[in-house]
């Protein structure tokens, strides 16, 4: 057992546990937290299997942006606390099939783990140099596709969330979505061409 | 001009910047975006004039092929993106500009004033744009996003009146119909290239690679004959041939212009066009041949009759057009390539004009009904004169366009026919009698059209209407009932104009200049197009070294052999054909391609090649068409030439017109076999079983054994022996009660189902292993 | 280092994702969960690229985990707006709340 697989080992832990706990726990903000905690360990996973570059991504996209954003999401929606409002009736079907599933992955895993055990990893490569060649080179289209996709999430999050009117917590009035078309009621010819509704 | 080829690419990209735009600013435009989309498909249109100019002055080029890797998968593999441009290509680029050029201009005036005009003008761009994806596509996954696209495009618009029920449904059908194909096309795709990919190719679905890989014998006979029915079954949807061509009749809902562009003259033949583009993979089966003629010769032959007794002036276009595709098809399917595609190259520009014409007499007129026409040519002397040169050459009048490819294709089938293969016979016999039922419907249009009086529009006569789904009740009165709504939707569409010319006013009138521009232009070149590739080529200063066929053959397909008649080749060393035209005689059964082909006779012995060829005249096809010709012509005169009888002859054959009138009863047999089943059969059926299964195993449980056998006693007795609608009508109804329950709307627990099923499937497939 | 331990960690990460979403009723703790089968995921993608990938030019595992973890991104942004405005109209964001799509 080398000192990295001792590192991996007590940062798979850490993280594990911290991944537990943000589903069980009964507070929502410890649970945000707990996930922030599995984050960072994911990104030392990363760090472990050589991947600077993720991994520091990781903890700035991650921790440093998604996490604070759940936080801001479970503020401005005053959940409720406690385990009867936090888990749903389906608590049984949630354990049986994640176990079940846990089973059958880890069995596959190990049953195939045999046929790329040999050729272990030596880890390395994939330096923040070859990552910019590669994503500006070979990936470049898929890179820009992925801004156009971050662009319209931008604009799907300010639409869904833009209060039209009202102060906080009133009820929005439903407005009917403009479409440029002529409706069916300011057109009388409809009628006179001798056909029903 | 040779570096033009390369971009082609540009002619795709125009009209998709024209979508945009008009999208983002077409409101703020003066002219409404109609102006940017003119404009881009102008530009494209030269571009396209350029490639098409270089590719058939030079003969058959090598076809120039350029791509980007649109998506690495790692280890070599990747998905590209790319054009391919060779003479087909080239054709029809030619085809798709010039037409979506004459269209658009046309509806700047047939649209105008319209609520969603420049959304209309979007979505032509955008349509132009897809098809021209699919055209370019130098790889069958590009091409099947092409399809798509163009068949999202066609939904869309087939739906622009969406705020009508009939028109709602139209688009619908039109999209399951064919997305129902595509299924088989995205299939065929997969299965041709994982047969590529075999070979060791890091670009399976290159179409350059699946031809060579096919041609060299690479792919099993099991690949190929799936691979290729799989694809054809895509064709069949997209090209409204039978019996997935419900679709195209009703599509006709949509706007006039979007007919005559998608519905006519190029989307409908994106599956004959396809099928050409792979033709050296087809032509390695004789049973993919074989289904290709059949569906074909079976669908221009049916599709013609039903023509006849419409009145709706653009479903007598629509089947019309159902039946000129089959024509392709069928020319494909007897080894007619360069005939299959120069029909759709003609087929493109007239029937485009025909949908034009009317459209202009719908608009003058507004009605969709011939029995509201009637004396037209004194009031729009210029329809007249456009949609008369394109009914004669849709009939096959010589000397037009229609008539010298529905000759070559009469002429390849022929060919194919003395070659020994009996399909070609079949193909020609009864292309020849469709031909002669074209130009019957045609004359029996232009006759009620153009000729007697004017009968204008009687409102009164008009049935109300009110669903679309029970067009299977009654014969006569549901297509009544079904024209009349078809003439009062896109009547409706052209009232709700905002310009707001009422209904009832005066003699119709001519149409403005927008209109006549496309119609003169697609008339005159109703003529050239067919010159272009007609055995008068020679006389009017053309050059057998330059036509249509030496346009759109590639080295492929001059290269193409048919495997399945080398035996009979083997067996007859002796008859090398003798010169340039006759089939070697001496052995009836030996296709003596190579003396079609444009080199002549000299490879003839080593292999059978794919019939393309310098165009031929064959006097007996000749004379056999234009009697054809005459007796249907003579025979409209004497029953419509004045004017609308009072009673249609066509509507007075008994169960012959019942027939036709129901188109078939394929939109019934649909209902009845497919929706009815599903609705009424397979389900109840399904829980039937599940029922007794499920019921026998809780009694079993619950150990009553004697219940259990009380039960089996009652299914097998009452249920099979007495007949199992009741028990089948009780246990539909219990079985959804229970069933519906699982539908809790708590989609947490849908999550677990579906996982629960991964694992399932996980542990299925590793079992299997 | 065996390239096991990492799989196994990303299926255990998987798993409790899994429960997350099954059990938990808060609809931000849902969207929490799919970001931890996300990153389950990201870690069996850099992990392969290690083990069968070694040297490859375009380093494609990670890559895509950069690609993933843009499109979390999107998706969590996308996800909180959709659970604001459930919040906005129900006064709730329990995902029991919301059977709608039912019998």
């Amino acid at each position: 057992m080398s000192a990295q697989d001792v590192v991996f080992v007590l940062i798979a832990i850490a993280t594990g546990g911290a991944a537990l706990t943000t589903v069980t726990s009964k507070n929502l903000v410890h649970a945000a937290l707990f996930l922030a905690v599995t984050l960072t360990g994911i990104g030392g996973v990363f760090f472990v299997l050589a991947a600077d570059f993720v991994a520091l991504v990781q903890l700035v996209v991650y921790v440093g942006a998604i996490a604070v954003l759940f936080l801001f999401g479970l503020m401005l929606t005053r959940a409720p606390i406690g385990r009867e409002a936090l888990d749903s009736q389906n608590r049984a079907m949630g354990i049986g099939i994640s176990v079940v599933l846990f089973g059958v992955l880890v069995t596959l895993i190990l049953q195939s783990g045999s046929e790329f055990a040999a050729e272990a990893s030596t880890v390395g490569g994939g330096g923040v140099a070859d990552i910019g060649l590669a994503i500006f080179s070979a990936w470049v289209f898929p890179f820009e596709v992925a801004s156009m996709l971050l662009l319209g999430a931008l604009i799907g999050a300010i639409v869904l969330s833009r209060r039209e009117t009202g102060e906080s917590g009133e009820e929005t009035p439903i407005t009917a979505i403009d479409v440029g078309d002529p409706g069916f009621e300011d057109q009388p010819e409809l009628t006179t061409t001798g056909r029903q509704p | 001009m040779e570096q033009l080829l390369d971009y082609a690419w540009l002619v795709v990209a125009l009209p998709f910047a024209a979508a945009v735009l008009i999208g983002a600013f077409g409101k703020l435009m003066p002219l409404k975006g109609s102006e940017i989309g003119i404009a881009a498909v102008f530009v494209a249109w030269l571009i396209s004039l350029g490639i098409g100019g270089y590719t058939f002055v030079n003969g058959p080029i090598e076809a120039v092929e350029s791509s980007l890797t649109w998506a690495p998968m790692g280890s070599g593999f990747e998905i590209q993106l790319g054009q391919y441009v060779d003479g087909l290509t080239a054709m029809m680029l030619v085809l798709v500009t010039t037409v979506s050029l004459g269209v658009q201009l046309y509806s700047r005036e047939y649209m105008h004033g319209e609520e969603r005009f420049t959304y209309f003008f979007a979505m032509l761009s955008l349509f132009t744009f897809s098809m021209l994806v699919l055209v370019v596509a130098n790889n069958t996954l590009q091409a099947v996003v092409g399809w798509e696209l163009v068949g999202l495009c066609s939904f869309l618009l087939i739906g622009f009146y969406w705020h009508e029920k009939p028109n709602q449904d139209a688009a619908n059908k039109a999209f399951l119909t064919t997305k129902f194909a595509d299924i088989g096309l995205i299939v065929g795709v997969i299965v041709l290239s994982a047969g590529v990919a075999q070979t060791g190719s890091s670009t399976p679905f290159d179409i350059e690679t699946t031809i060579d890989a096919a041609m060299g014998g690479e792919l099993s006979t099991a690949t190929i004959v799936l691979g290729c029915l799989m694809i054809f079954l895509g064709a069949v949807g997209k090209s409204g041939q039978m019996p997935l061509h419900v679709w195209l009749p009703d599509a006709m809902a949509g706007p006039t212009p979007v007919s005559a562009l998608i519905h006519a003259a190029t989307m409908v033949t994106a599956g004959v066009f396809l099928v050409a583009r792979l033709y050296p993979v087809f032509a390695q089966s004789l049973v993919v041949m074989n289904t290709v003629a059949i569906v074909g010769v079976i669908t221009l032959f049916f599709a013609g009759f039903v023509a006849l007794v419409q009145d709706d002036i653009k479903k007598v276009l629509a089947y019309s057009t159902v039946s000129q595709l089959g024509y392709m098809m069928a020319a494909l399917g007897v080894g007619g390539y360069t005939a299959g595609i120069f029909h759709l190259f003609t087929h493109g520009f007239f029937k485009a004009l025909l949908f034009l014409g009317s459209g202009s007499l719908i608009h003058a007129v507004h009605s969709n009904n011939m029995s509201d026409m009637g004396g037209m040519r004194k009031y729009m002397p210029w329809t007249f004169a456009t949609f008369i040169i394109g009914s004669l050459a849709l009939a096959g009048f010589p000397l037009t366009a229609g008539f010298f490819s529905k000759d070559e294709v009469l002429v390849a089938a022929q060919i194919w026919g003395d070659a020994g293969f009996t399909m070609g016979t079949v193909v020609f016999w009864l292309g020849l009698a469709g031909a002669a039922v074209t130009t019957f419907y045609m004359a029996r249009a232009c006759f009620l059209i153009f000729f007697g009086e004017h009968r204008g529009v009687h409102h009164a006569a008009v049935p109300t209407h009110d669903e679309h789904a029970d067009e299977h009740t009654v014969v006569e009165h549901a297509v009544e009932a079904e024209e009349a709504e078809a003439a009062a939707h896109d009547h409706a569409g052209a009232v709700s104009s905002t310009d707001g010319h009422d209904v009832h006013h005066g003699s119709p009138h001519e149409s403005g200049w927008q209109i006549l521009v496309p119609l003169v232009m697609l008339a005159v070149l109703s003529f050239p197009v067919g010159f272009a590739g007609g055995f008068l080529w020679d006389e009017v200063g053309g050059s057998t070294e330059r036509n249509f066929e030496t346009w759109t053959a590639t080295h492929d397909i001059e290269e193409t052999t048919y495997p399945f008649a080398a035996a009979a080749e083997a067996g007859a060393e002796g008859g090398e054909a003798e010169e340039g035209h006759a089939l070697a005689g001496a052995d009836g059964e030996v296709l003596a391609a190579g003396a079609l082909a444009a080199e002549g006779g000299e490879e003839h012995g080593e292999s059978l090649h794919v019939l393309h060829g310098a165009p031929e005249f064959h006097l007996d096809v000749f004379v056999y068409a234009l009697i054809a010709f005459l007796v249907a012509v003579g025979g409209a005169w004497v029953i419509y030439g004045r004017g609308m009888p009072a009673r249609d002859p066509t509507f007075r054959l008994g169960p012959v017109t019942t027939l036709l009138v129901n188109k078939y009863y394929f939109d019934d047999l649909g209902y009845r076999f497919v929706v009815v089943p599903v609705r009424d059969k397979l389900s109840p059926a399904a829980s039937w079983t599940s029922n007794v299964v499920i019921d026998g195993i809780v009694k079993r449980v619950g150990g009553a054994a004697k219940r259990l056998g009380a039960v089996t006693y009652t299914t097998l007795d009452q249920k099979v022996i007495d007949g199992g609608i009741n028990g089948a009508a009780f246990s539909a109804a219990w079985w959804s009660d229970k069933l519906r329950r699982i539908q809790s709307g708590d989609v947490q627990r849908y999550a677990g189902a579906l996982l629960a099923g991964t694992i399932v499937l996980v542990l299925v497939f590793s079992a299997a292993r | 280092m065996s390239p096991l331990g990492p799989l196994i960690l990303a299926a255990f990460l998987f798993c409790v994702g899994v429960y997350g979403i099954i059990a938990r009723r808060n609809a931000v703790l849902v969207l929490m969960s799919v970001e931890l089968m996300l990153n389950a995921v990201n870690i069996n993608l850099v992990a392969f690229n290690n083990i069968t990938h070694q040297g490859d030019p375009l380093v494609s595992g990670q890559v895509f985990a950069l690609f993933v973890i843009a499109i979390a991104a999107a998706e969590v942004g996308v996800g909180l707006a959709i659970v604001l405005n459930m919040f906005r109209n129900r006064a709730s964001i329990d995902v029991d709340d919301v059977d709608l799509m039912r019998w």
